[in-house]
């Protein structure tokens, strides 16, 4: 059934394949860029990943004005202002993005406050807020689960006020994506695994939530089905380029999905796992998602249902059957993932403890997700899904 | 032959529903701060508030808005217009208000359908539009309940007594914040 109104916007242009990283001079070049400002993370240069992006400029006209290496996992408002800086200070023209969705929010928010020529990002919170076009902006995930290369939106704490900000707007897509299997072959085992499930959880939302609509559904349904094909084997053979392309393919699919259809209770309870507990996003969301697609059965049961065949469970021709098998199918990969890497499929083996179940059930009915997650979330319902999960 | 923008005089529907949702935003707000000096389940919500902040509801580019001020754990109707808002809570065009403000639709709908959106926090915004939902059970009938919210809420006797004393100094209420 069509949605009486929806909205689907993806302006990203995007380049996948082995070796596509070698487009990136001529991509920034169309641009009309430069002297790009390379945002990345420690991690992502011990893995030797930047060193990999540096080959891709030689024998180019583009040289890179300075590279930021010290991205850290939860990105605040001074490292974003470090950023601006150093793309002022050493006369840059674009940003290009080589990391996991830390980094690629990080480099959002600093085009934001280059272009938006203010330091303080406050005032831009909420949704279509921004007015100036960003600079030229590229990105190259090294993770395959945020999805971050094609969504409009960027989260960042905030250190003076102990708050997540978030900022949605159309300005903030980045111009290209380059997908390069080379570039996530390096990943640790449990982060693939981890960042895989993140990239599974906007699927599944995006596709059983209220705002569902024909063009994300089949963006959804396409992630799914190649994360199952896929995510168990880049575990367990981290060198599979097929398998890697397959994952990035996933992760940009299901962030396309959920930059237009946003997510559910999942992700409201992952958030908040993410701010009282530090479990990290892919971890809570592992953990969360069969809980969650089983808070929604008496609402959409059957649009569940929907997606077992994508999951490798045949339909039985009984909706809520195979709203049962998608279930069973989420917690079977949950758990071969466990076996092969140690992802944890309870909260109590991320090391949250019971005592912070009800902080976490108070701040999650304050995501902006749980306002999109067809069943009502409560305080209680929210505790009740933790405890479960526990 | 082109006309410009400006000379392009507001239909009738549009006027008639500017002045409904005008009305509707109106009766919000005197309700929402009547409801707040006596609902237990109301002034739970706002003590999570943040201390002091001002709330607008409005109707994008220059339709109706109202604002609302936290004040010692209870709601002040400031008035028509935006009074330096920390959250904005938007509806893109009049068409877009008038269904949600018609009760023939939910918030968590308006915001689906891109009808409406928050300008500010939006960890602000989901508390505010939370609280609405609690002011909304004294403003709207009982019949539309279905129609506006996920679970329809259940009032007790005390607060349905609560309902018609909201219903009947509606009027003197709006007509004393008309001027405001
Ligand atoms: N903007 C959005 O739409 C959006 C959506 C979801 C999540 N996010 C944000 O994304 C963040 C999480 O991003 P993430 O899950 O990609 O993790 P991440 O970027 O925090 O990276 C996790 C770790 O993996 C390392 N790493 C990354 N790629 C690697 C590689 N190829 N080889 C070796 N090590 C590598 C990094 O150094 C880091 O230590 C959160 O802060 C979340 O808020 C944003
Ligand atoms: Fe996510």
């Amino acid at each position: 059934m069509l949605p009486e109104y929806y909205e689907f916007i993806c302006p990203v242009k995007i380049l996948s394949g082995l070796k596509a990283l070698s487009n990136l001079p001529y991509e920034l070049t169309l641009l009309g860029a430069k002297r790009p400002l390379i945002v990345t993370d420690k991690g992502v240069v011990r893995a030797g990943l930047l060193k990999l992006v540096m080959e891709a400029f030689s024998e180019s006209d583009i040289e890179p004005g300075i590279v930021f290496d010290e991205t850290p996992p939860d990105s605040g408002s001074a490292v974003v202002n470090k950023v601006a800086k150093l793309f002022k200070d050493n006369k840059c023209d674009s940003f290009v993005a080589v990391g996991g969705g830390s980094v690629i929010d990080t480099a959002k928010c600093a085009n934001m406050i280059v272009v938006e020529g203010t330091n303080d990002l406050m005032k831009f919170q909420g949704v279509d807020r921004l007015e100036k076009d960003m600079k030229p902006f590229v990105v190259i995930p090294t993770t395959a689960g945020t999805g971050s290369e094609v969504t409009s939106a960027a989260v960042i704490y905030d250190e003076a006020s102990h708050t997540k900000m978030a900022f949605t707007s159309s300005k903030l897509f980045p111009k290209a994506a380059i997908l390069d299997p080379r570039m996530t072959m390096t990943m640790p085992a449990k982060i693939s695994a981890a960042t895989g499930m993140d990239a599974l959880t906007h699927a599944a939302e995006a596709y059983y939530c209220l705002a569902k609509n024909p063009v994300s559904d089949g963006f959804a349904i396409a992630a799914i089905r190649l994360i199952f094909e896929n995510l168990l084997t880049t575990v367990k053979e981290p060198k599979n380029k097929e398998a890697r392309l397959a994952m990035l393919n996933a992760s940009l699919l299901a962030g396309a999905a959920f930059s237009n259809s946003l997510v559910g209770v999942v992700h409201g309870i992952a958030h908040a796992t993410g701010g009282v507990a530090r479990v990290p996003h892919g971890v809570a969301n592992s953990i969360l998602l069969p809980f969650g697609m089983e808070n929604n059965f008496k609402k959409v049961g059957p649009i569940i249902g929907e997606l077992a065949p994508f999951m490798g469970m045949p339909p039985t021709g009984k909706p809520m059957k195979d709203a049962e098998n998608a279930v069973a199918a989420v917690r079977k990969l949950g758990k071969q993932l466990k076996d092969a890497s140690g992802l944890p499929t309870k909260l109590s083996e991320a090391g949250v403890t019971k005592e912070q179940l009800p902080e976490i059930a108070k701040a999650a009915i304050n995501d902006g997700s749980c306002t999109i997650n067809p069943e009502e979330i409560t305080y209680e319902v929210a505790l009740d899904i933790l405890k479960k999960a526990f | 032959m082109k006309q410009k923008t400006s000379t392009v005089k507001p239909t009738l529907s549009y006027r008639l529903k500017k002045t409904v949702v005008g009305i509707a935003l109106l009766a919000l707000g005197g309700t929402f701060e009547k409801v707040s000096k006596h609902s237990a389940e109301l002034k739970e919500e706002i003590k999570d508030w943040r201390k002091g902040i001002v709330i607008s509801l409005g109707v994008l580019p220059k339709g109706p808005a109202i604002s609302l001020k936290e004040e010692n754990g209870t709601i002040r109707y400031l008035g028509r217009g935006y009074k330096n808002p920390d959250v904005k809570i938007l509806f893109k065009n009049m068409d877009s208000a008038f269904i949600p403000f018609t009760a023939q639709m939910g918030s968590h709908i308006a915001f689906v359908q891109h009808r409406a959106l928050v300008h500010g926090s939006v960890v602000d915004g989901i508390k505010a539009n939370r609280a609405m939902a609690i002011v909304q059970a004294y403003l709207l009938p009982g019949i539309v309940f279905g129609k506006v919210f996920k679970v329809p809420p259940k009032l007790t006797l005390k607060q349905k007594l609560f309902k018609l004393y909201v219903y009947l100094t509606m009027g003197i209420d709006m007509a004393l914040n008309a001027a405001k």
